[in-house]
């Protein structure tokens, strides 16, 4: 079985928001629902040495999540492969698991009543497909793959390039990894 | 946007205030009933305990998106939310049929034995109730207001002092059961948990400011010098804990006065709680990118959902 992981790598990441936009039309999210956006860190620092860094968000289908010991449903639920998920038909929109995450990756929609939040695009991973904000960065700042596979990219940036999860003194053990720094590389 | 959707809103606080006096109020009731040999303190105090806690049972229903499919909430007995539903439940019937035991002419008024089991699951149910706010609240590491213990003590505190009240507020208007003489029993107990509290959520607001992480200073921020202060200072910590602190310590037939006091109090208390439960682990940049978001465009939103 795998165990699906994401890296990104903020020093190719140019800001333009195109997963952003990918997302939203391929899963068909309502206007007001982002399940990743592109937050803006800087800018820093005193000409010329001027630095800004975009920091793209989205689940990071943790492996101690807390959304879901916090869900009284059972409707937050993980595959065997990692993938965090909400059975909607579960859920009934108490926000337990929402004020859980402490990456505001999931957004309770009010015209529903339910919450909401990335699953990797799973129906896309189960036909061996990328999620589509995946496909859609064309500056490949974004890699997914199976950290199970010592020949996959995302083990090697994880292993090798000491890619990084957000907020680890939380333990939350999140499977989507950051290579942050200023100088870009070819990978 | 969907985001200012993000946090718990006002009725889980009034729930969280309801329950918690209606848990406290069992548990005292069984309390003296188990160790001061008195069947509860009044008969309307002994049945407003667990219709509180039904209050706020509706309160916590009426906030969630589905409230229809609220029977869901008692399906996941691994999530803290589970097990509070649970015993809420338990704390209502069995606070509903100790406080049956009060009523003239009821059947099964003799029956000592189950009225004492039933006195016994009301105190270790109410007690429960009472506390499992503060645990809830205290073990989002995502929420660095809340996080860490100090929310477990601060409610307890807060549901004691309010059930105390409440039940004091029920003896002196509606007449008490026992021999207990109210307001003699009940004053001192109230003024030393008013002033254990004003300790603690000093003591609580200011370790957070100066001992705390990036994020919970900045949390507790607002409870300083922001936007929760002024409610925080002059209308929890001042009138609803030291004005009634003071009205009790005197004792000068202001009981009823400073026990409703004691409730705004804790009312206020908890509705500044949830609000401070708002600010969240962020990331830099993350406060940036949500207050960009369009405001005030509801009307946009639901007029392009019925196109």
């Amino acid at each position: 079985m795998p165990r699906y992981a994401m890296v990104i790598d903020t020093r190719r990441c140019v800001g333009c928001h195109s997963c952003t936009v990918a997302c939203k039309i391929h899963n068909e999210l309502p206007l007001d629902v982002i399940y990743n956006p592109v937050i803006t860190k800087g800018p820093e620092g005193v000409f010329p040495k001027v630095r800004v860094e975009y920091l793209p968000l989205l689940c990071m289908h943790c492996e101690n999540a807390p959304c879901i010991n916090a869900c009284p449903t059972g409707a937050s639920q993980q595959r065997e492969d990692g993938i965090v998920f909400v059975e909607e038909d579960k859920c009934v929109g108490c926000k337990a698991c929402l004020m859980a995450c402490p990456y505001g990756a999931r957004v309770f929609v009010p015209s529903t009543g339910v919450v909401q939040k990335c699953n990797f695009c799973m129906e896309q991973v189960d036909l061996g497909e990328e999620p589509f904000c995946v496909k859609t960065c064309h500056q490949k700042a974004r890699i997914f793959g199976d950290l199970d596979d010592e020949n996959s990219r995302v083990y090697d940036l994880v292993n090798r390039e000491n890619a990084e999860p957000l907020l680890p003194e939380l333990n939350t053990g999140a499977y989507v990894f950051y290579l942050r720094g200023w100088e870009a590389k070819l990978i | 946007m969907s985001h200012k959707h993000d946090t718990w809103g006002w009725m889980l606080a009034v729930d969280f205030f309801f329950a918690g006096m209606g848990g406290a109020m069992l548990c005292i009731a069984g309390l003296v009933d188990l160790f001061g040999n008195q069947p509860g303190i009044s008969l309307v105090g002994n049945f407003l305990g667990p219709i509180c806690i039904g209050i706020g049972a509706c309160l916590l229903i009426l906030e969630l998106g589905r409230p229809f499919q609220s029977w869901r909430v008692f399906m996941n007995p691994k999530a803290l939310l589970t097990f509070g539903a649970w015993n809420m439940f338990i704390a209502i019937v069995c606070g509903l049929c100790y406080a049956s035991f009060g009523i003239a002419g009821i059947p099964w008024q003799t029956a000592a034995g189950l009225r004492k089991v039933l006195a016994v699951i009301c105190l270790v149910c109410g007690l429960v109730v009472a506390t499992y706010p503060g645990i809830l609240l205290g073990q989002h590491k995502s929420r660095p207001f809340w996080t860490g213990p100090g929310m477990i003590s601060l409610f307890l505190l807060s549901s004691l002092v309010t059930g105390f009240a409440a039940h004091l507020i029920c003896g002196l208007t509606t007449g008490a059961t026992g021999a207990i003489s109210l307001p003699g029993a009940f004053n001192g107990i109230i003024a030393a948990l008013l002033a254990v509290q004003l300790i603690l959520w000093t003591g609580y607001v200011w370790g957070k400011y100066v001992y705390g992480t990036s994020w919970e200073v900045s949390a507790t921020r607002r409870w300083v010098n922001g936007d929760l202060s002024s409610l925080f200072k002059y209308g929890f910590l001042l009138l609803g804990t030291l004005v009634p602190l003071i009205l009790f310590l005197w004792g000068g037939n202001l009981e009823v006065i400073a026990a409703v006091l004691v409730l705004l109090g804790g009312l206020l208390m908890r509705r500044l709680v949830i609000r401070g439960g708002e600010e969240r682990t962020w990331l830099p940049g993350e406060k940036l990118y949500y207050a960009r978001l369009p405001a005030g465009d509801e009307d946009f939103l639901k007029a392009w959902d019925n196109k």
